[in-house]
């Protein structure tokens, strides 16, 4: 029974996985950047819920999309004065980039916050659902299901919106996209925008069950990669399906590892993904 | 203003020579302070004052200016002339190694005659390499059992060491249990992966293993632990009828939430550290109450003494804040016993002696002892448990403020 | 003939620095840490800079190393000096197992790999306790002061291994640029399609490439435990404290030149202890700020790293002659 319980978990916080992780699959399928400052808009994302939920009596739940403007907001600034002007450069230069802006987010967080852990207290909390023998934590329940709403939102928007098929024209021939008459600059910092606000959701979304504090990102690089990349760099699909399948290897593995291997089990699935299938389960855009 | 009848300016200088001269002379005797300052006595504190033990390092530094304060507004070490205790404050980290750095940095700056830190085992283990090869004493009331079974000269520990306590943590529960006419057949442990939380669990095996109880769960979990769920799985397919989970403070909030969540009602007694300080009860309300968990020494031992604590600075003198102010009660009676604020001859003091009074009083065994390795071997861990928002001692029965409360 | 001089006069400064800074200060820490990190990226520059594979796992190496001497050291007592080189085996070893699936990866996935080895290699020592002592780490034990015991009271001595240590990797680096391994090393960079054509293996040179940069990792991490004299898995197979900041340190200063490594590690260390050192005290995470900002501004401002500084100047003094 507790592995149909862990596989239930898996696949609740896998989802949850999936909207952290599509803002980094979107970044570089679009402008083929890996951003390794993502993680750290899940902690901004965590921190403007965090505040809204002190000050503002806000349910970390409906705080989310107040936390994807701000990090959209941020995420646009960022593109257009530090990412665009390394588009050019070599691709050592763009990571090192996105790894100062890691820096200076985690930092600037910790200068402005405090390092002191918050956690948030709402009334589902502690509750949960009894479905037979099996518990479904209602806060992961929510979390899933704002992820859901957030993940078809989002297929929406790229497949519907113009925006969203512009970004993709973008992400499929930069120079045909120009020629197409799509600003391809503004293209940029929407995908970038778009991303990080995604990745910032995610962390307003999962306020009820984890604590904030400044390093908190920082606990989600790996998995978050391991997600895109199992999916596929640059598939929007793909994070889904990885988001799921981390989500239920990492529950799985805890059942029969201790629980510090956890993470072990996940890394080697990511080196070995990307030795025998780099393109993921299911492939990239480019 | 510069053309001045010349006998006039004579006679003023003259004057002012005069005045100044005569109040020279008369100064010592009017202001008791222009007397020659003794060089302040540099204390050296490394604390976690950043990352998930910040509030622990607050706490500890604040029971230290305490100490501090009301030995220097008594006039300071008198066999020294008077000299000041000067708090030297640097911030750990939460990383051991920026931790030794930060105290290789303190020591060559500053002519430091010993070292209180670092609350967090595994940052006390890593400065202890520094001071030990410097020959700076360090006085701690972290209690891993690596800090004093290496064999260093220059460490000084004030309370028991984790293994006792972890055995205390069962063998306690265990009491209280059958006090209740309840039977505990089935233990989870589970505990951080550092120092702390493994030298204590092996002291909770120790117990177990002599009471023939069975360990169904004994999982170790990584510091910084952000989800609990699967851990909390474990425990309620395991069956255990108690946890005795090892953690600081965000993890043990966690725990709790976590188990609340999954209608897990078993007890659980926690092992000190985030258990007993009031953040979690801030932070846990109505499922705090009646939390049991082991502690080297409570506030409500000695009320005379650490409800100026609370006087100052709002809340309950935690252990760490009151063990801290120990080892500054011992620091300072052994730089008077040496007469001297070196480094050396402190230590030379300090080892192998006993020492009672002041903030000492609130110790279990009313006096600290030092053994060759540096070990406080009169240190007794007691049971506390929450009620409201305080703590109270409720075990072992001599020293119990109050009856312990055993749900089930 | 100019260089030559520039280069021994380098040296000699080099040389003589460590007797200058009082020995039992700090600063002579920060020159040891210094040199060790200018060693450790120019170890990194072999595989980052020469073969083009942008490694964010070397700290793998790095803990292994520091592992294999201080174990040895502590169950069966051998010196420090021997265990180094059993280090350098076993992280040629680990360099080895770790290429042959990746090696044929591109860019960023080659460096998702390696992120991702470190971490594992992470997670090992932290499970292993038996072994490695957990996340509790491990202390370098006490030794009487001797040379073949590696053990000092001073740090004087190990900034001067690390300055010998510096010297070796560099001129090791500079003995596979200049050799016919670093030609096909550049051919691979250049166009590996082409390479193989003429008759390049790529996969060997590269492999090549890779296990003697995780040798030489490794030796250099038995340095650093012993200057440390204590550390964790956290520490050692860090991903922000060693795999990003060697990678760093070459890039800033310029990867794939002798002198990247070493004038990027004379940048960002010295600056990031006095930050730590001025900034710390006030508020807990401006240091590091600041260091992000600094950080940021040289990539925007040079982002082909510091060498290319010398580069233009020399382009703008040799204007006038024709190429």
């Amino acid at each position: 029974m507790s592995f149909v319980q862990a596989i239930l978990d898996g696949l609740l916080i896998g989802g949850v996985y999936a909207v952290i992780s599509i803002g980094l699959t979107l970044v570089y399928g679009v402008m083929g950047i890996v951003n390794f400052a993502q993680a750290e808009f899940l902690t901004i994302g965590m921190f403007v819920a965090w505040f809204a939920w002190a000050f503002l009596g806000l349910d970390p739940v409906l705080a989310a999309p107040l936390s994807f403007a701000v990090a959209f907001a941020i995420g646009w600034v960022v593109q257009g004065q530090l990412i665009a002007r390394v588009l050019s450069a070599p691709s050592v230069a763009q990571i090192f980039l996105t790894v100062g802006i890691l820096i200076v987010i985690e930092n600037g967080s910790l200068l402005l916050f405090g390092s002191q852990f918050r956690s948030v207290t709402t009334s589902y909390q502690t509750e949960s659902l009894s479905l037979g023998p099996l518990f479904i934590s209602v806060p992961y329940l929510i979390a899933f299901a704002m992820s859901l709403a957030c993940g078809i939102a989002l297929w929406w928007f790229m497949r519907a919106s113009w925006f969203g098929r512009a970004m993709r024209a973008t992400a499929q021939n930069p120079a045909a996209a120009r020629l197409m008459g799509i600003d391809t600059a503004l293209m940029y910092k929407m995908a970038f925008a778009l991303g990080v606000g995604l990745t910032a959701f995610g962390g307003a979304v999962i306020l009820p069950y984890v604590t904030v504090f400044p390093g908190v990102g920082g606990q989600y690089v790996v998995l978050m990669f391991t997600v895109v990349v199992l999916g596929g760099l640059g598939s929007v699909a793909g994070a889904v399906v990885g988001g799921l399948a981390v989500g239920v290897i990492q529950s799985l593995s805890s059942l029969f590892f201790p629980i510090q291997l956890q993470n072990l089990v996940l890394f080697v699935v990511f080196i070995l993904v990307l030795a025998v299938r780099p393109q993921g389960l299911v492939g990239a855009i480019r | 203003m510069s053309r001045k009848n010349s006998v006039g300016t004579m006679r003023m200088n003259r004057r002012a020579m005069l005045s100044g001269t005569a109040a020279l002379l008369a100064a010592p005797y009017v202001i008791p302070a222009a007397r020659a300052e003794a060089p302040a006595v540099n204390v050296g504190v490394i604390m976690p004052l950043s990352g998930p033990n910040a509030q622990f390092g607050i706490n500890s530094r604040n029971g230290l200016e305490l100490a501090a304060d009301e030995i220097n507004a008594a006039g300071g070490i008198a066999e020294l002339g008077g000299a000041r205790i000067n708090l030297v404050v640097a911030d750990a980290t939460s990383t051991p190694t920026t931790a030794g750095n930060v105290a290789q940095r303190l020591i060559t700056q500053a002519d430091i005659t010993a070292v209180l830190g670092a609350f967090a085992s595994s940052l006390t283990l890593a400065i202890s390499e520094v001071t030990e090869r410097r020959d700076i004493p360090l006085l701690t009331m972290s209690f891993a059992d690596q800090i004093t079974g290496r064999g260093y000269k220059n460490i000084f520990q004030v309370v028991a060491k984790a293994s006792v306590i972890g055995k205390a943590q069962f063998d306690y529960t265990a009491a209280i249990a059958r006090g209740a006419g309840s039977k505990i057949d089935k233990i989870a442990i589970m505990y951080e992966d550092t120092a702390y939380g493994t030298a204590q669990a092996n002291g909770l095996r120790a117990g177990a293993k002599a009471a023939n109880v069975e360990i169904v769960m004994d999982d170790a979990y990584p510091l910084g632990i952000t989800d609990t769920t699967p851990l909390v799985n474990k425990l309620r397919g395991s069956g255990a009828q108690a946890v005795f989970p090892v953690s600081y403070l965000n993890d043990s909030l966690l725990i709790i939430r976590t188990m609340r969540q999954q209608k897990l009602t078993i007890p659980a007694i926690g092992g000190a550290a985030g258990y007993v300080i009031p953040d979690f009860e801030k932070a846990l309300g109505e499922f705090s109450e009646n939390v049991l968990s082991i502690d080297t020494s409570n506030y409500d031992l000695a009320p005379e003494l650490t409800e100026r604590f609370r006087k100052r600075f709002g809340y309950f003198m935690v252990h760490e804040a009151l063990e801290h102010a120990v080892c500054l009660e011992v620091l300072v009676q052994a730089i008077k016993k040496a007469k001297s604020a070196k480094a050396e001859e402190v230590a030379s003091a300090l080892r192998g002696a006993r020492f009672t009074g002041g903030w000492i009083n609130g110790m279990t065994g009313g006096a600290v002892q030092f053994d060759a390795s540096g070990l406080n071997v009169l240190s007794v861990p007691l049971m506390v448990q929450w009620r409201g928002k305080d703590i109270v001692t409720v075990w072992p029965k001599e020293i119990a403020k109050s009856a312990a409360v055993w749900r089930t | 003939m100019k260089s030559r001089i520039a280069l021994g006069v380098v040296i000699a400064a080099a040389a003589l620095s460590p007797l200058l800074l009082d020995p039992r200060g700090y600063w002579i820490r920060v020159l040891a840490i210094t040199l060790l990190f200018a060693a450790m990226a120019q170890a990194w520059n072999i595989v980052g800079g020469l073969a083009n594979q942008i490694s964010l796992g070397h700290a793998a190496f790095f803990g292994i190393g520091a592992y294999t001497s201080t174990v040895l050291l502590i169950k069966f007592g051998i010196s420090p000096w021997l265990g180094m080189f059993a280090g350098g085996v076993l992280g040629a070893l680990a360099a080895f197992i770790i290429a042959i699936p990746t090696m044929r990866l591109q860019g960023h996935y080659f460096a998702l790999a390696t992120l991702a080895f470190g971490e594992v290699m992470r997670v090992i020592a932290n499970v292993w306790t038996s072994l490695t002592g957990g996340p509790g780490g491990l202390s370098v034990p006490f030794a009487a002061p001797g040379f073949w015991d590696y053990s000092f009271k001073l740090l004087r001595p190990h900034a001067y291994i690390a300055l010998a240590a510096l010297v070796i990797v560099t001129a090791i680096f500079e003995g596979i640029r200049r050799s016919a391994m670093g030609y096909r090393l550049r051919a691979i960079r250049q166009n590996p399609a082409a390479a193989e054509v003429i008759g390049v293996d790529t996969t060997r040179v590269k492999l090549q490439a890779a296990v003697i940069s995780g040798a030489l990792m490794a030796m250099l991490g038995t340095l650093y435990a012993q200057v440390a004299v204590f550390f964790d898995p956290d520490t050692v197979f860090g991903i922000a404290g060693i795999s990003i900041r060697v990678a760093l340190i070459a890039i800033i200063g310029g990867v794939g030149t002798a002198a990247g490594p070493i004038l990027g590690a004379f940048f960002i260390i010295p600056l990031e202890e006095i930050m730590n050192d001025l900034l710390s005290s006030r508020a807990a995470g401006l240091s590091q700020l600041v260091f992000g900002v600094i950080l940021i501004a040289v990539i925007l401002w040079r982002p082909r790293g510091f060498i290319t500084v010398f580069d233009s100047l020399r382009a703008r003094r040799s204007r006038t002659v024709t190429p």
